[in-house]
């Protein structure tokens, strides 16, 4: 049995396997399947400050190895979030981070000072359309990173900020640096790829809104690319995520330099996918004689 | 609730178009009911997704669902064989909870008649059952010996190749007044409840009506949040595990 325990600024993970927001709700379901205190962490669903009805359905749909999900942030609002799945979720004694979302730039600021001392970690989801940045969303542009981050990070005295990067962009490693310029103590990626799907009957999207974000297996090659190259950015500790299913591919990410995982979609094809991944790096480790899951950070060589 | 890994022990064609897959659990999944359902791995690692299928059959450790081949999932779903195993998180959502009732009236059209079976079969022995099942055709007539356990069958297709031409709920509206009706379940085509609604409205039928609802899923355990329907208070309920049962009068249809 390896030490899997991590610790990312300050925060200790019992283990490096965390559930990716937006597809573990506030914990509650999957803990009917199993005890979700086995966890490392759980990425709550997109919080904003007021209740969020979200988007018309259909809100999900499928690709080769993907799927595509616009849920539009549906959310019951922050002050739901702090009486009714708080405390819930600090009795299982897993690391909380709170996954938060704004309309306007201000917003972030005022989810932020709401939450600072209350969870374990605050991810800022800057992936959604925001009226600041003309509709479209925070995170594509550095200048636009750098402001949230900063204006976020200023609301906050006592958690912990990450901030969770869109692959839709540029260059990872100029946003990545952003956000560390502009305060960041962590970074997570990767959010969704926007992408579409037709229904050649109707001649129309799939989805109701048209596009979605595409997550699941078929992205993982791109996002262990992203998470190398954020990782090589920047000082500040990583987060990686996208595609993930098995423990070959979470132990991928971190040799690629992420210090924990997050896991999203491969919950949806079998709910205990998470505590397989958990076992699954415990038996590579012990396998390859290795007593500390940090031994495998960061330990990529190029050819 | 759980995620299993289950043998396929036959997969079927029943109708034109139709498969019944009956699987084997590993170990109890507790007891499962009429509308509840299981998401089902298709068996192609490319299909991320599951596919919500009711529960049809349950008969020890073997639970049979019945489906329809649609789009690629289903399609690939037709072409598994036995001993191959699947993913299954069942039993998931509420079911159709006819324990206050004695007379309930069955209202089922296309692939909605297999949760509506599990109903029947589960409690046609002290209960009676007034049933009206739509299929397009002859060649999709299906599971005729399960739906016969009703007291009254009548079976409706689109075009008369067999029992009466026309839609199922037509046709129990001209039976109403002769039907004694403690309750109404129903499954079926989205336009088939909407009708189904708006007569009930009409005809100041004020027997409870539950319907059973469809909508795509991810988890299908109720932590993702992509299976909403529209209450009639103008919030979302999720179809998966607020429902997939809703009394007619809380949903928007
Ligand atoms: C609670 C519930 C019970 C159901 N019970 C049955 C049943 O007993 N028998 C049966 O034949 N069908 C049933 N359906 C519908 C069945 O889930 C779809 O026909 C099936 O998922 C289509 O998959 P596909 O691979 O053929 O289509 P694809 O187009 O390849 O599917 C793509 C995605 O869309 C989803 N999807 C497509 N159509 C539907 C739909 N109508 N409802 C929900 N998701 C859909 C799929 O699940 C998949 O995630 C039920 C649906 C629900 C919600
Ligand atoms: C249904 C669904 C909802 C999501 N909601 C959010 C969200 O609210 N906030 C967020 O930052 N990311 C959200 N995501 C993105 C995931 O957290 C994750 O970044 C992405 O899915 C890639 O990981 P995966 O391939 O393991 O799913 C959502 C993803 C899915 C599939
Ligand atoms: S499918 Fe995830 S909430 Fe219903």
């Amino acid at each position: 049995m390896a030490n899997l325990q991590v610790e990312i600024c300050g925060v200790k993970f019992k283990n490096p396997v965390i559930a990716a927001s937006g597809t573990f709700g506030f914990g509650r379901e999957y803990n009917l399947l199993y005890d979700i205190s086995v966890l490392g962490g759980i990425s709550t669903k997109g919080t904003t400050v007021e209740p969020r009805l979200g988007n018309s359905v259909p809100r999900i749909a499928e690709g080769s190895s993907v799927i595509l999900n616009s849920v539009g942030l549906q959310n019951p609002g922050v002050e739901h979030f702090i009486k009714e799945d708080l405390p819930f979720l600090k009795s299982k004694g897993v690391v909380i981070i709170a996954n938060v979302a704004g309309r306007t730039l201000e917003d972030y600021g005022t989810i932020c000072s709401r939450l600072d001392g209350l969870v374990d970690m605050i991810e800022l989801n800057i992936s959604c359309p925001n009226v600041h940045s003309g509709g479209m969303a925070l995170g594509i542009k550095p200048e636009n990173i750098f402001k949230v981050t900063k204006l976020s990070k200023s609301a906050l005295n006592k958690t912990p900020l990450i901030v969770k990067l869109s692959p839709n962009v540029e260059s990872i490693p100029t946003n990545a640096r952003a956000a560390e310029e502009g305060g960041a103590d962590c970074i997570s990626l990767i959010n969704t790829f926007t992408g579409m799907v037709i229904d050649i009957e109707r001649r129309k999207p799939l989805l109701a809104n048209n596009t979605g974000g595409v997550s699941g297996a078929g992205i993982k090659p791109i996002a262990v690319r992203m998470v190398y190259e954020a990782s090589h950015a920047v000082k500040i500790p990583v987060i990686g995520m996208g595609g993930i299913s098995s423990a070959a591919d979470a132990i991928e990410f971190m040799m690629a330099g992420a210090r924990a995982v997050q896991v999203g979609t491969a919950n949806f094809s079998d709910g205990n996918a998470m505590p397989k991944i958990i076992g699954g790096i415990n038996g590579w480790l012990d396998a390859h004689n290795i007593n500390d899951i940090n031994q495998i950070v960061n330990t990529l060589t190029l050819n | 609730m759980k995620d299993l890994s289950v043998t396929v022990k036959s997969n079927k064609k029943i109708a034109e178009n139709i498969y019944m897959i009956t699987f084997t659990l590993p170990e109890g999944a507790g007891a499962m009911h009429g509308g509840q359902f299981v998401n089902l791995s298709t068996g192609n690692g490319a299909n991320l997704l599951r596919r919500p299928l009711g529960v049809c059959m349950v008969e020890g450790d073997d639970v049979s669902v019945c489906y329809q081949v649609k789009g690629g999932g289903t399609k690939y779903l037709s072409t598994v064989e036995p001993g191959r195993k699947l993913q299954a998180l069942l039993p998931c959502g509420n079911w159709f909870d006819v324990d206050d009732y004695e007379h309930i009236v069955v209202i089922g059209g296309g692939v909605g008649i297999f949760p509506l079976i599990a109903t029947i079969r589960e409690h046609y022995r002290t209960k009676s059952f007034y049933s009206y099942i739509g299929f397009r055709n002859i060649d999709a007539v299906c599971l005729y010996n399960e739906l016969a356990k009703s007291k009254k069958l009548t079976i409706t297709t689109d075009d008369g190749s067999y029992g009466e031409r026309g839609n199922v709920v037509s046709a129990y509206l001209k039976d109403a007044a002769n039907v004694p009706a403690d309750v109404i379940i129903a499954c079926g085509p989205p336009v088939m409840l909407k009708v189904l609604k708006q007569k009930l409205e009409e005809e100041k039928i004020k027997v409870p009506c539950f319907v059973s609802l469809e909508e795509r899923m991810g988890c299908g355990m109720g932590a993702c949040l992509v299976c909403v329907c529209k209450t009639s208070d103008g919030g979302n309920a999720r179809v998966c595990r607020d429902g997939p049962v809703f009394n007619i009068n809380e949903v928007q249809l």
